[in-house]
């Protein structure tokens, strides 16, 4: 007992670590006495544990799989490698709220401690291996990101957000119970590994019972994803937090939710039978109607917020194009996706926090003559929008390349030019935003208060990799590449 | 000789660093330094030709380029060059260098225009060299960029709606062709020459099939298509041309002349060096479809050029027209009429690059490219008595560009209507008609411009100066030496194009 706790514990460190840290923040932060104290030293705390549980992470990677805790939770290198991503995404997030004054003015350091907790869910989810631990991981994850999203207490699009996920996050929280509860009416068991075996012995007309239940099942995790139709909730939940927690809703939740979607579609339904391919076909039509009805939305927007929240509902969609095809390469496809996505999105929306807090508004017309005023910020804006819309030499371009071409090997290439037109679509919304830093010019000139010399060199640090990766992408490929998924 | 085709490709970036690096406000400083550059660049072009071996049909083997790029994607940076594209390499490198000459009085944020420029040049360059196809595709797409930039931020009234309509349409055309490009590399079964151009080429793919939603579809046809979508819409070919009236009207002058100069080569280039090629039997089963394309952008774009009040409009319409009959020369497949198409690119080049900077040297005058103002009233009238100059160049220019023999344009039309005229009888004249029409619009638009009463306004007008007299004479030279002796061109493309109709014959 006490040996198999020991062996669990020593892979499961780095989700040790964040939740040890998340106990030291509370406290930090309690420490401050005042309103007006600066709370650096929770930051400081907050990025290194985040960092330390990167390099337990980073050590992951090696790992054989393994299952631990009575195989409850499983280390392969594949969850770690998602884990990596929303511990960078945190970290990263983490800063933008410091410089934010939509949030650190008012509300001091509660984000970092929520976000280390909702990571917590996040990677739980990762790496679930039971039907139970699963639950626990999105309840997690959802909970905290409820009240994340109501930071702004006194703002009422801030308040009805949080309304607004809690609602839709318990409907389809219950609906996956019901799903799972169903599913495991009929396999007598919560454990992956078990549910796998007997779902090879069930006969036909059980088969579409079982498949009923994995459609209620897949209800919540496709609103976590916010994959159609569970889509709904998220740009207003998107528009009405404060940016930072926008930005983290765009990583951390997506990631934990696309690696479980990932994980279950490759246990259950490798295999091909009636019920794969039924699975398939579902994860077809959804990826197909999640990019275009996200990217065609995205079109009218003029709350920049809102247009990243569809466009981000675009990406995902591309992404699970990754997952459609059921192999290592999907697998590889979709993590060199979010490493690009993890960067492009945290450079567009710090630059969107750092100019709607000097203007007050996330409206396009922020963006007015950038150029002119702070050109380094523009042109990183330019980079991260046009890798968003997948132009080379640039990194989300060979992300859309590598998962076009993952499911054109598999001869989708219905799916192929779905995805093809709908990165014309998104190179239009992106390109009117350029337009407007570029070819228009601003009503007031100057600079923008919140561009400090440190936040300027961070986002400029961050766009870096958006074309490192974009020319010499062989090195993450193969990182990506050989992070294995764990079967049976 | 072996890095040439690095230095032609990289010293427009390496000038494009050196502007960048010059503090604002030496706005002459950067002008030098970017004239400095292209003339560079334009003379390593010419050392290019001066070493080329004309006998060699494929790629000039002392030219080759090739390393490693992505390794286990198989991904090559591979250069290379041969009789098809030495010809856009050399115009390429000319145009440039005028360009920065006739950009002179560009004001507006001077060392953003020239870094653009440059960086434009060498991804052009980067196209006609690759002979990779992620490479190929990765310069095809890194070009609209600067463009949209320099449409976007330097041009006329309209220009966002120019700059997002070309922006989106090119990207429409080439994320199809991106998808063919990703079938191919599975075709080829992800081996070491999966992205090699020149591997896939000779008809490798006719036996495959691929399923679309339960349709069965041959490979070869359907990509075919993905392909011509890609290169037809740059050419562009009706129906897919409503961009470039737009673009060409609204980009400022040296962008307009490189467009129509060399970035509509491009086009018909993906045709002579992939799509033709690598499916050549749905290029000659569907190449009525194309000359049939060809001939209604002739007509077509010679009427609408007829209707038009706008001069620079009318000059990209007839830019349509011109690019029909190179369309047409690629469609006929024979040894006369693909020579033609090709020598036909490098004319309308030099003729249609004539037009646009002397539309451009007119506009810095009047402020105004009227022929007749909307309100009715002449734009122009009586050129000809104040600007001599003037006018001497823009007879040359028109009359090259109409086809009289003597000048450029004649021998490359003649030569397509020859290749033409066994396979597509009736569409050749037809075609002669279109030509008809071409001699009507530009001979009417002379007559209103620079005949008839001297318009007040236009009696204010200087005649060019030295500076705008100096990037007339190389392409005046060009348009009427090749008008005579053509051979300097043919001879390099003979071979290499003979290769490629050799192996259409074969189907």
């Amino acid at each position: 007992m006490l040996e198999i706790l020991k062996a669990s514990l020593s892979v499961y460190l780095p989700e040790v670590v964040c939740i040890l840290l998340m106990c030291f923040l509370l406290i930090a932060e309690s420490m401050h006495e005042k309103e007006g104290t600066d709370r650096i030293k929770v930051y400081v705390l907050a990025t290194a544990g985040l960092l330390l549980a990167g390099v337990f992470l980073v050590l992951n990677l090696s790992l054989a799989p393994t299952g631990a805790f009575y195989n409850a939770v499983v280390i392969d290198s594949f969850g770690t490698f998602a884990k990596l991503i929303m511990v960078a995404g945190t970290i990263g997030t983490i800063w933008m709220a410091r410089q934010s004054g939509d949030i650190y003015t008012t509300m001091k350091s509660e984000f970092a401690i929520l976000a280390v907790g909702t990571l917590v869910g996040g990677m739980l989810l990762a790496s679930a291996n039971n039907m139970l631990t699963l639950y626990l991981g999105i309840e997690t994850l959802s909970i905290l990101s409820y009240v994340m999203a109501t930071l702004k207490r006194e703002n009422s699009a801030s308040t009805e957000a949080g309304m607004k996920y809690a609602l839709y996050g318990g409907l389809t929280a219950g609906v996956m119970l019901f799903g799972m509860s169903h599913i495991y009416g009929m396999m007598g068991s919560i454990q992956f590994s078990e549910i796998v075996v007997k779902m090879g012995m069930l006969s036909g007309a059980d088969q579409v019972f079982m498949m009923a239940s994995f459609l209620m099942f897949f209800a919540g995790i496709g609103y976590k994803v916010s994959a159609f139709p569970f889509h709904m909730w998220s740009p207003d939940v998107y528009q009405g937090s404060p940016i930072p927690v926008t930005a983290f809703f765009a990583i951390v939740p997506k990631m934990a939710g696309l690696a479980v979607l990932i994980r279950i579609s490759h246990l259950f339904f490798s295999e091909a039978n009636g019920m794969s391919s039924a699975w398939i076909g579902l994860l077809h039509v959804v990826a197909a109607l999640t990019m275009t009805v996200g990217n065609i939305t995205a079109i009218g927007q003029d709350s920049v917020k809102r247009l990243l929240a569809f466009s981000s509902i675009g990406h995902v969609g591309m992404m699970i194009m990754g997952i459609v095809v059921l192999d290592a390469v999907g697998i590889r496809a979709i993590l060199f996706y979010g490493v690009t996505y993890l960067f492009m999105t945290l450079v567009v929306f710090w630059v969107t926090s750092v100019l709607s807090d000097a203007y007050g508004t996330d409206s396009q017309a922020v963006f007015k003559g950038l150029i002119g005023r702070h050109p380094s910020m523009a042109i990183a804006m330019i980079i991260a929008l046009f890798s968003l819309a997948g132009l080379p030499p640039l990194s989300g371009f060979v992300a859309k390349f590598n998962i076009i071409s993952v499911v054109v090997e598999k001869g989708y290439f219905g799916l192929a030019f779905i995805a093809a037109l709908n990165s014309v679509i998104g190179l239009y919304y992106y390109m009117k935003l350029a337009k407007e830093m570029v070819f228009s010019k601003s009503e007031t000139t100057g600079d923008v208060p919140g561009f400090t010399d440190g936040v300027r060199v961070s986002i400029v640090a961050l766009s870096v990799p958006i074309v490192l990766y974009g020319i010499f992408f062989g090195g993450l490929m193969t990182a990506a590449g050989n992070a294995v998924i764990f079967l049976k | 000789m072996n890095g040439l085709l690095n230095w032609i490709l990289w010293f427009p970036v390496i000038g494009m660093i050196a502007v960048l690096v010059i503090p604002k406000g030496n706005d002459n400083a950067i002008r030098w330094t970017s004239l400095v550059a292209t003339a560079i660049t334009f003379i390593l072009t010419l050392v290019l030709y001066a070493n080329f071996d004309e006998s060699v049909a494929g790629m000039q083997p002392d030219f080759l380029v090739k390393v490693p790029w992505i390794e286990q994607f198989n991904i090559f940076y591979s250069l290379g060059i041969d009789g098809i594209s030495l010809p856009m390499t050399i115009l390429n490198g000319l145009l440039f260098f005028l360009c920065v000459m006739s950009s002179w009085t560009v004001e507006k944020n001077v060392k953003a225009y020239f870094a653009l420029l440059l960086m434009l040049q060498s991804t052009v360059f980067g196209v006609f060299f690759s002979l990779d196809f992620f490479l190929f595709y990765v310069y095809w797409e890194v070009m609209l960029l600067p463009m949209f930039f320099l449409i976007g931020v330097w041009g006329g009234e309209n220009r966002e709606y120019a700059a997002v309509k070309f922006f989106l349409y090119t990207f429409f055309g080439s994320i199809v062709m991106l998808v063919g490009i990703i079938a191919l590399y599975y075709a080829t079964g992800k081996g070491v020459d999966s992205f090699n151009i020149l591997a896939m080429h000779g008809g490798k793919f006719s036996e495959l099939t691929v399923t679309i939603f339960g349709n069965v579809f041959s490979f070869e046809k359907l990509f075919f298509w993905a392909m011509f979508l890609g290169f037809a819409i740059k050419v562009p070919v009706f129906p897919f041309h409503t961009w470039l009236p737009h673009a060409h009207v609204q980009a400022p002058t040296a962008v307009s002349v490189i467009l129509a100069g060399v970035l509509l080569k491009m086009g018909t280039y993906g045709f002579l060096r992939i799509a033709f090629p690598i499916f050549p039997a749905a290029s000659v089963l569907y190449s009525d479809i194309i000359g049939a394309l060809g001939l209604i952008s002739v007509i077509y774009g010679a009427l609408c050029a007829m209707a038009q009040d706008d001069v620079k409009k009318l000059v990209a319409y007839s830019s349509v027209s011109h690019m029909g009959f190179v369309m047409m020369g690629l469609a006929a497949m024979t040894v006369q009429g693909m020579n033609g198409a090709v020598l036909q690119m490098f004319n309308h080049g030099t003729s249609t690059a004539m037009m646009f900077l002397l539309i451009g040297v007119l506009y810095e005058r009047s402020h105004h490219r009227w022929i007749v103002k909307p309100d009715g009233s002449k734009g122009f009238g009586g050129l000809y008595t104040q600007m001599p100059r003037y006018t001497v160049i823009f007879i040359i220019g028109m009359f090259a560009s109409l086809g009289l023999p003597g000048l450029s344009g004649f021998i490359s039309e003649a030569l397509i209507f020859l290749g033409m005229y066994e396979k597509f009888t009736t569409m050749t004249v037809l075609a002669i008609i279109g030509l008809l029409i071409g001699a009507a619009y530009l001979l009417w638009m002379f007559k209103r411009m620079f005949f008839g009463e001297v318009n007040p306004e236009v009696s204010e007008y200087e005649d060019m100066n030295l500076r705008e007299v100096a990037y007339m004479i190389p392409l005046c030279v060009a348009v009427i030496v090749f008008g005579i002796f053509p051979a300097p061109i043919l001879n390099v493309m003979k071979a290499s194009v003979g290769q490629l109709v050799d192996l259409l014959a074969k189907y």
